[in-house]
């Protein structure tokens, strides 16, 4: 059989391997010991046969539901008839050459009396990405700030910082419209056989790895029963009856000795006391500024599903005011009504942010929630008005409460570029929380 | 006990299991490989059945090791019988020569053999589930993979115990926590979703042949339904379907209307919010317009 002794000359398995290798650049984690099991399972099946081949090897190589997608994107292109393979391979080193390409021309246009700025690669490949029009804009800017009057080489760090903000907004903004033209295939093949190395495990299909802001509005009903399963698992595990381990609590000698009068007084089994378990008290801060606001709304909706498990959960939208949203959250109906009832009723939706006064404002109002058994979540991306009171505020805060954990929807990378994540970071636990995934984790660790 | 994969189909649809083919392969491989294999899925999907179905089909005892917090070696894999050990040396006290050895107190006569070493010791390959695996502690389940890579078990009074054969293992995980890699590593993978409505047509005809043809599409119909429904605490299980075809069968029905179905639904809806929700968003109505749309050939037969 032709297939078998291609196998038998290694050739299939200098396949299999380079397979395993896109698998683990778009983030799923293999060993080898289960490329070795992939190897065996293609042994025992009848290799020529193309679905019990991918049968055998998603069962060997893929052990978790989410990688599934991506699996069968990969397995499609990598194992695809010659044809097809050949065109995309040629469609893949077009799509590099003009990449390359791309950022050759930034480094030329971004330069400041003839030599180019100091800019990351991420940061050419963003101008690049930019309309003609945006990237005339910016070096209209360069060519005047270049030819003002009195402008030395000392106003080098300064252009380049205004270019890397500039970039860094319209990266923002693209975000959404990037989000919707990256097609699977692109987000899958990238420079194929290389890979994409993009590290995104499920890649494009999973919604839960995906940047909340960029999830559109057609996603928005798949992202939502997303949340409604995530919170419904989570609750499954909070309200899970907890069985007292064996040795939990201190030994309770009255019982030890009661249980153990049956084997003559001679103590065989001791008995514990069951540890004490302090029931929690939530208290939930949403920024709804109008930057937070996709995020917010997640989280609410994720607190939606959990009302019910978490006894003591308190619930505030603040941008410029605090405003307490518990009743909302606990009254009966489904989840658009709250969302809608939120959004009609709150004053705060869609506002700047103060945080500063509205954590005062917290301890002033609602003073018997804050205390040794309170955990405050914070949802905000730190961007304030008066950091300077916002930290003197937290600070306080922190004082009153067991913890503060903080959700920041920025992106860890992100992080070193705000002097606001800089200085709250120092007084709370925060944990970047800009994916479905990343705030299913943050919370389930801590509810 | 070596089965060939139409053999293994064969034994599927002799037991009335339904399964599609790349799910007949992965336990074929499973078999082959000698590797445990992980299911997960939604809750009533036939994850344990499978462990059930496989020690029927090749014809060998099902051990089953129920899954809990708080599980821990002495109640999975073994433990002594310190009750008898006692009476051993009191008895001994009254004989002449009343000194009792130690290693005559830890032979095999006061091991208790739990799951796992039962597994282990079976003459015959049997068929371990252990079922819920994702509601055990993590340190159990590090515990568990260095089993299952070895199958073999120190006991530090009687030494090393070797399985004799390598028991066909089989975990289920309804996913409420995310395993280790280390368990998942040593496992072949294998999702069960909620089948589409042909298949539960033919699981329904399989296991109640008393329901008619008409009454087991209309079920199927309204239950993946049920299924899609996204605010629904708990989907309905093929078990509960089951159930509800029995009791419909026994109410002499030959096929489904909105009103029994609204009479009977508490036989796949069991909590109060899932009651209220369908009679406030589906109602008898509701089942009225699936099973038209249904039988106008309206409907998506794959519930998610």
């Amino acid at each position: 059989m032709p297939l078998k002794e291609k196998f038998s000359q290694g050739h299939l398995a200098e396949n299999l391997v380079t397979f395993t290798n896109l698998l683990r650049k778009e983030g799923i984690t293999i060993s080898t010991a289960e490329t070795m099991d992939a190897f065996s399972a293609l042994q025992q099946i009848e290799i020529s046969d193309r679905e019990d081949f991918k049968t055998a090897l998603q069962a060997a190589l893929i052990k978790n539901r989410r990688d599934h997608d991506c699996f069968n994107h990969l397995f499609d292109y990598f194992f695809a008839p010659p044809e097809i393979r050949n065109r995309e391979e040629h469609k893949a080193a077009i799509y590099k050459k003009e990449y390359e390409a791309g950022l050759d021309r930034a480094v030329r246009e971004l330069t400041f009396k003839g030599e180019s700025l100091a800019l990351s690669p991420a940061e050419l490949a963003q101008y690049n990405n930019m309309t003609s029009d945006q990237r005339e804009r910016l070096q209209a800017f360069m060519h005047k700030t270049e030819t003002g009057v009195n402008v030395e080489e000392r106003f080098r760090p300064i252009l380049e910082t205004v270019v890397k903000s500039h970039l860094r907004y319209c990266r923002t903004n693209q975000n959404r419209e990037q989000h919707e033209n990256k097609n699977s295939d692109g987000d899958y093949l990238g420079d194929v056989p290389g890979g994409s190395g993009s590290g995104s495990g499920s890649g494009r299909a999973a919604l839960s790895e995906v940047d909340i802001q960029a999830i559109t509005a057609g996603e928005l009903p798949e992202a939502e029963q997303l949340l409604q399963r995530l919170s419904k698992k989570l609750a499954v595990q909070i309200l899970r009856r907890r069985r007292t381990g064996p040795r939990s609590g201190p030994i309770d000698l009255r019982r030890s000795l009661r249980d153990n009068m049956r084997y003559g007084g001679i103590i065989f089994k001791l008995k514990h006391r069951p540890k004490r378990r302090n029931r929690e008290q939530i208290v939930l801060l949403c920024d709804v500024s109008a930057s937070m606001k996709q995020y917010s709304t997640f989280v609410l909706q994720f607190m939606h599903g959990l009302r019910e498990s978490v006894r003591d959960l308190s619930c505030f939208s603040f941008s410029d005011n605090l405003e307490n949203i518990t009743p909302e959250l606990k009254k009966r109906g489904g989840l658009q009504q709250l969302l809608d009832r939120v959004i009609r009723c709150s004053d705060t939706w869609g506002g700047g942010t103060n945080i500063g006064l509205s954590v005062r404002a917290l301890m002033d109002k609602y003073p018997d929630l804050l205390g040794g058994r309170t955990s405050v979540i914070v949802v905000s991306d730190t961007r304030t008005i008066s950091l300077d009171s916002a930290v003197k505020e937290l600070s306080k805060l922190g004082d009153r409460v067991k913890r503060i954990v903080w959700l920041n929807p920025l992106p860890r990378e992100q992080w070193s570029e705000y002097r606001s994540v800089e200085s709250v970071s120092k007084l709370v636990e925060m944990w970047p929380c800009n994916t479905i995934a990343q705030l299913e984790a943050v919370l389930s660790g801590r509810l | 006990m070596t089965v060939t994969l139409p053999e293994l189909k064969k034994g599927f649809e002799g037991t009335g299991y339904i399964c599609d083919e790349s799910t007949a392969l992965t336990v074929y491989l499973t078999l082959q490989l000698q590797k445990p294999l992980l299911i997960e899925g939604a809750p009533g999907v036939g994850k344990t059945e499978m462990g059930k179905v496989l020690a029927e089909i090749l014809q060998t005892d099902l051990i089953r090791l129920q899954c809990y917090e708080g599980l821990d070696e002495t109640k999975a894999l073994y433990e002594w019988n310190y009750q008898r050990q006692l009476l051993r040396i009191q008895m001994n006290r009254n004989l002449e020569d009343g000194q009792v050895k130690e290693e005559d107190l830890f032979s095999k006569q006061y091991l208790m053999e739990r799951p796992l070493l039962k597994a282990i010791q079976a003459e015959e390959r049997p068929v371990l589930l252990i079922d819920e695996v994702d509601k055990c502690d993590p340190e159990f389940e590090a515990f568990l993979f260095e089993v299952l890579s070895d199958f073999q078990v120190s006991i530090p009074e009687l030494g090393t115990i070797r399985a004799h054969q390598i028991p066909v293992v089989v975990l289920t995980s309804n996913n409420e926590r995310e395993l280790s890699d280390g368990l998942k590593r040593r496992c072949l993978y294998l999702y069960l979703d909620f089948p589409t409505v042909e298949d539960e047509v033919q699981i329904i005809k399989a296991k109640v042949p008393a329901a008619a043809d008409r009454l087991a599409w209309d079920m199927a119909r309204v239950v993946a339904r049920l299924r899609r429904a996204g605010d629904l605490r708990k989907k309905p299980s093929i078990a509960e379907t089951l159930d509800w075809a029995r009791a419909l069968v026994a109410l002499d029905r030959n096929r489904l209307d909105g009103k029994v179905a609204g009479e009977t639904l508490n036989l796949v809806l069991k909590t109060r919010a899932d009651q209220e929700y369908f009679n406030e968003e589906i109602g008898p109505e509701g089942i009225e317009k699936i099973l038209r749309q249904g039988k106008d050939g309206g409907e998506a037969t794959r519930c998610r």
